[in-house]
């Protein structure tokens, strides 16, 4: 490793000092207006460690791209980054310095600090986006009127899942499917909606799960073996989803039937040689590679020159350019908010910008989302990938699935909120 | 039968796998009477020296070998920063301190390095060891045969002269002291074999796992394997590693799809209770009776 990726790593999990370096690299003539203050206040150290270097730094880079081009309405942006480990106390003091210090925009990147604070996001009226984390019911705009899921979650993932394996298999009915999941309430959340398709299918469902942090699966994967099911759902984060890889191939299931959740990454995938695990699925909600003109761009006016935030082998992974897309849709509700509103920025102003994103694509980089005041996850659209060996390639067309089961699983969750309360 | 065996199997090849973490506990106990509660942040600097070595281009055994000597200076350094300063001080103190620096490795180690899980290709592939029915994860099979041969190493280890010095300083510092062993260099060898295992341990596992803060959760484990097979017993770490790995396998087989949930740990915590409870020095721990 180079002195400057040691460099860059100590910086980025530092967080503050990549802050002021963006401030510090803004162009001369977009310091005019003042600028726009986006919080990622994200788990660098802990829990969401497979992912948060990688995310960051797409973040990171997009919004360096976008000061470089003018940034929004000529406002450039500043991103505050911080860490807060995953820890609900350390993100709310986080949050509340960050909204102190004027920003409108706030990310987590992390299920127990965005539960924590999307109450007070809504009483605030500070937005916050909420990518592939967090509750589900944040899907409804109605319930939570500041938190943005923007993209399928995990029910949806699932359900898509389900989808492509029907129509590959022509039906799902008489199916034997093993869901292999993390014992964690991540791991658990899909489950309702796999039973209830499962009732109306007509396949068999068998849960397995593994305790965490997954490292460990030896016996999941005899007991799998032993029940002997047609194509199986992994659903882990982390280390524990090349461990499940390993488990079931070890144990002589091919690789073309093991599903996965969003999140496995090249990273996870590097482990493998050769052909060894070519044909395992995934769920894909942005495209992966630099075939892209926003991530051409990237690399054109920000990694060249020098002033990437991180490790340029990493540009195009998944983890990137989930980070890229996240605050391309942020960038995008903040200028449909200006154009419309006019500034200064506020909270209210941003989130009916939100509420106005129609179709956006960020150039192709994600399927067509159109988030309404009542749909916040944006559709639920994703598509299915499968690894070659060296990248995820695209085995369908971007769609979704199921979404009425996921919507009354929705509405019984807030249901079941309102009695409690 | 033998879906029971194959668990049977797998988990003593995993309890093989805990052994190795466990050892690393033992031989500074056995050296120097501390409870070493840093293991597994070790195991995980371990697996990230060698990761690093790889990364610089080395194969990935001249790199193994590399960090086990990266690893015993680390040990040496550890003693002379922080455990030297506490000889003679009440043992709480010196535990406490271990679980300091557990602490400030997990955040250390991926702060400097980067937090996503690194692999190791050990050059064991995918495909399983096939006994009849039973299938067998070989990246296991291979950490369970060099668990075998470091406690092999281990118990000679102790036979030696250098060794028997060592468990006179656990022993008792100031009579080691008086009798002209050297404690603060008995202290930092022990710290220094700890490395070693420190680097078995990380390469293993970080080739079944992939190396990132998680190694360190090796250490609930290892912990359990120590309080089973008693705290100073090479044997012991064994024994321990082995019904640890199998009770962790076989119960879960069979509850798990019972009870809807995993129950590994509780199986781990409930041997720990239990032994604390009934024989609280473990199967072959030494039972100290004092005159009072």
């Amino acid at each position: 490793m180079k002195h400057t990726d040691l460099a860059l790593r100590r910086r980025t999990v530092l967080g503050a000092a990549a802050a002021a370096g963006l401030g510090a690299a803004l162009p001369v003539w977009a310091q005019g207006k003042d600028p726009i203050q986006f919080a990622t206040l994200l788990d660098f150290t802990r829990v969401y460690t497979f992912l948060t270097d990688e995310y960051s730094q797409g973040q990171q880079d997009y919004i360096k791209l976008v000061n470089l081009e003018g940034g929004v309405d000529g406002h450039p942006i500043k991103l505050i980054i911080k860490d807060h480990a995953s820890y609900p106390e350390r993100g709310i003091a986080q949050y509340n310095e960050a909204k102190a210090a004027g920003a409108v925009f706030f990310d987590f990147l992390s299920s127990p600090v965005a539960n924590a604070l999307m109450p007070r996001a809504d009483e605030d009226h500070l937005p916050m986006i909420a990518f592939a984390h967090g509750r589900a019911d944040a899907a409804d705009g109605q319930a939570f009127p500041y938190v943005f899921p923007s993209a399928a979650i995990y029910r949806s993932q699932a359900a898509l899942l389900l989808k492509y394996i029907d129509e590959q298999e022509g039906g799902l009915k008489g199916k034997k499917i093993a869901f292999v999941h993390i014992d964690s309430a991540f791991g658990k959340e899909p489950i309702e909606l796999l039973e209830r398709v499962a009732k109306t299918k007509g396949f068999e469902l068998k849960l397995y799960p593994y305790p965490v942090p997954g490292t460990e699966q030896a016996a999941t994967w005899s007991e799998v073996r032993k029940n002997r099911p047609d194509k199986i759902i992994i659903w882990g984060a982390g280390p524990g989803q090349a461990v499940s890889i390993r488990g079931a191939v070890t144990n002589g299931i091919s690789p073309k039937d093991i599903h996965s959740v969003l999140w496995l990454s090249e990273s996870d995938m590097s482990a493998f040689k050769g052909n060894e695990v070519v044909g395992v699925k995934r769920v894909t909600l942005v495209n992966t590679g630099s075939d892209n003109p926003i991530l051409k761009r990237i690399v054109e006016k920000v990694i060249n020159p020098g002033n990437g935030s991180g490790d340029k082998k990493r540009v195009g992974w998944s983890g990137y350019n989930i980070g890229v897309a996240s605050m391309a849709i942020a960038v995008e509700a903040a200028t449909l908010a200006l154009k419309n509103g006019g500034g200064p920025l506020t909270g209210e102003k941003l989130k009916a910008g939100f509420e106005m994103i129609k179709g956006y694509t960020a150039d192709g980089l994600m399927p067509p989302l159109t988030i309404t005041a009542q749909d916040h996850q944006g559709g639920g659209q994703g598509l299915i990938s499968e690894w070659d060996g060296k990248r995820w390639a695209p085995k369908s067309d971007w769609g979704s699935a199921y979404q009425d089961v996921v919507w009354d699983l929705i509405k019984e969750d807030q249901a079941k909120a309102k009695e409690k309360k | 039968m033998s879906y029971f065996l194959e668990l049977l199997v797998n988990g003593a090849l995993t309890g093989l796998m805990y052994s190795m973490v466990a050892l690393g506990i033992v031989l500074i106990y056995k050296s120097s009477g501390v409870l070493n509660f840093s293991q597994g942040a070790l195991v995980m600097m371990g697996g990230y020296a060698v990761w690093q070595l790889t990364e610089w281009g080395l194969p990935i055994w001249l790199a193994a070998a590399a960090a086990l000597v990266v690893m015993f200076l680390f040990g040496l350094v550890i003693e002379r920063v922080l455990l030297r300063t506490m000889v003679g001080q009440p043992i709480i103190m010196i535990v406490m301190l271990t679980l300091g620096l557990d602490v400030f490795l997990r955040g250390f180690g991926p702060g400097l390095l980067g937090t996503e899980p690194k692999q190791l290709d050990i050059g064991v592939g995918l495909a399983p060891l096939i006994m009849g029915d039973i299938l067998a994860n070989r990246t296991y099979a291979v950490g369970a045969l060099i668990a075998l041969a470091l406690v092999v190493l281990a118990l000679l280890f102790f036979r030696t002269r250098l060794g028997t010095k060592l468990r006179a300083v656990s022993d008792d510092h100031v009579s080691s002291w008086s009798v002209g062993i050297s404690v603060e260099r008995a202290v930092a060898i022990s710290w220094g074999l700890a490395g070693l295992c420190a680097v078995a341990g990380g390469t293993l596992w970080g080739a079944a796992q992939g190396v990132d803060w998680s190694l360190t959760a090796l250490l609930f484990p290892a912990v359990a394997v120590v309080i089973l097979g008693g705290i100073d017993s090479i044997v012991g770490a064994l024994l321990g590693g082995l019904i640890i790995g199998i009770l962790g396998s076989v119960i879960p087989g069979y509850v798990d799809s019972m009870v809807g949930g995993s129950t590994r740990d509780v199986v781990t915590s409930l041997v720990i209770l239990l032994t604390i409870l009934i024989r609280p020095y473990g199967m072959f721990g030494r039972e100290d009776i004092e005159r009072i």
